[in-house]
């Protein structure tokens, strides 16, 4: 027992001067609370995300980001008590050498870089619309997370462009929470900073259950002069194929305002998914389907963010309202005693 | 000694002229070395705000304080997902923690 806290101390004290010395871990992530109305069944989900980031020099990396999600909804769908239970995942744990500025290579588990919508817009307080895009699971088959190794970095780097790629193995797993597909596959894109424009093109090669392949792009444009935000996504895959086009506009005369009105930001997303062979395992729809949302965004002062959103999905079944109501909390603060100083 | 005390005074005073003229254009120099790293440094904060508006800007806004050692941890975590070059990282550093 003594040896053992003696090793305990003896660490402590080894990590302390190692992040002394390069910077402090952080937690962060964000907490939510979502409330949805989807044909008229009600449901209500609580979520909180850690991110925990813990720099070991200058070079290396270790982060990881779980996620406990509750879901509470009535007994029978539209009637009766609600009752509900909490789900447990682990989005990545990773380890990342940061070479230089083209080359950072990842080992662990990671999010599978398949377009933007996965890596980028995955944290709650970051996507601008509860709802994720229908077509999310394609390419990132089976959880939107990998266990396995990954290449990443800016290949050529200019002023006014750059081009970035991605490069990664999966093997299969099915292990709780850290289950993932056998795949190999990549996103490249260019960059143009002083015109805030970035398209890129995906590709996933899934290795089991028989083999098939997946394709992407995407475009992103974040106009330098006003504050409005364009983001879209095509992906195609045996299972079917589909886009969406976000836009979103802070109500500012430039981004660096944030008072007033300028803490109001409209969002509408269209979506537009064509099904292909019906797949069980794919989770995507089995019919046409078409869905439009208009959303409001409310940045409140700490890191709090109030969003509304009326969505309108049109079916071969049917359509239905969509509704969501929702408030997210970023927080950021050090994980290690005297990092803030 | 009615003419030594006169001298002494004349002497005194045109010592401290010359100290006077040949300091002014020192001032001048150090204030504009000063002005010039305050410059550097306004305009390596700016640029800095620029490649936060272009690389962190498109997903996030910036948030709302962090300390030094915070924003270090931030960035090489950044670094890796937004895969900001080290010359990124370095005037990012600048904006978020001057």
């Amino acid at each position: 027992m003594n040896k053992i806290v003696v090793a305990l101390l003896v660490g402590f004290s080894f990590a302390s001067g190692l992040f002394a010395q390069s910077s402090t871990p952080i937690l962060s992530g964000g907490m939510q609370f979502v409330g949805t109305s989807n044909a008229g069944v009600d449901f209500f989900q609580p979520v909180i995300s850690p991110v925990l980031a813990a720099p070991i020099g200058d070079h290396w990396l270790i982060e990881s980001r779980g996620e406990l999600q509750g879901f509470f909804a009535r007994e029978d769908g539209t009637t009766g008590p609600y009752q509900g239970q909490f789900f447990t995942t682990l989005d990545y744990a990773q380890v990342d050498y940061i070479a230089n500025s083209h080359l950072t290579v990842t080992v662990g588990r990671f999010l599978t870089p398949f377009n933007i919508y996965n890596e980028r817009y995955g944290p709650a307080w970051i996507r601008n619309l509860q709802d994720p895009a229908i077509i999310y699971t394609i390419g990132t088959r089976t959880t939107a997370s990998s266990n396995g190794f990954m290449f990443r970095g800016v290949a050529v780097a200019h002023d006014n462009w750059e081009w970035n790629y991605t490069a990664y193995f999966s093997a299969l797993s099915n292990i709780k929470n850290l289950q993932s597909g056998r795949a190999a596959g990549g996103r490249t894109g260019i960059f143009l900073p002083d015109k805030g424009i970035e398209i890129g093109v995906s590709y996933q090669r899934f290795l089991q259950n028989g083999e098939y392949s997946a394709q992407g792009s995407y475009f992103v444009w974040q106009t330098p002069s006003v504050p409005l935000d364009v983001r879209a996504e095509y992906a195609h895959s045996p299972s079917g194929q589909g886009y969406w086009i976000e836009a979103a506009y802070r109500l500012a005369a430039n981004r660096r305002n944030t008072t007033g009105l300028a803490r109001l930001q409209p969002i509408a997303r269209v979506q537009q998914f064509y099904a292909g062979t019906p797949s069980p395992t794919a989770f995507l729809p089995s019919r046409d389907t078409n869905r439009v949302d208009f959303g409001l965004n409310y940045y409140l002062p700490h890191e709090v963010r109030l969003n509304g959103s009326y969505g309108r999905q049109f079916t071969f079944r049917g359509n239905a309202n969509i509704w969501d109501f929702q408030i997210t909390y970023r927080f950021l603060f050090p994980a290690w005693p005297g990092g803030s100083k | 000694m009615k003419t030594v005390i006169p001298a002494l005074a004349t002497v005194l005073l045109l010592s401290a002229l010359c100290l006077r003229i040949a300091a002014r254009p020192q001032t001048s120099a150090e204030a504009q070395r000063a002005q010039t790293a305050s410059h550097a440094k306004a305009k390596s904060s700016q640029e800095g705000e620029r490649r936060f508006q272009a690389n962190c800007g498109r997903c996030h806004n910036p948030p709302d304080s962090l300390s030094p050692r915070e924003v270090k941890a931030v960035l090489q975590h950044m670094r890796v997902r937004a895969m900001l070059s080290a010359e990124d990282e370095r005037l990012i550093l600048k904006y978020l923690a001057p």
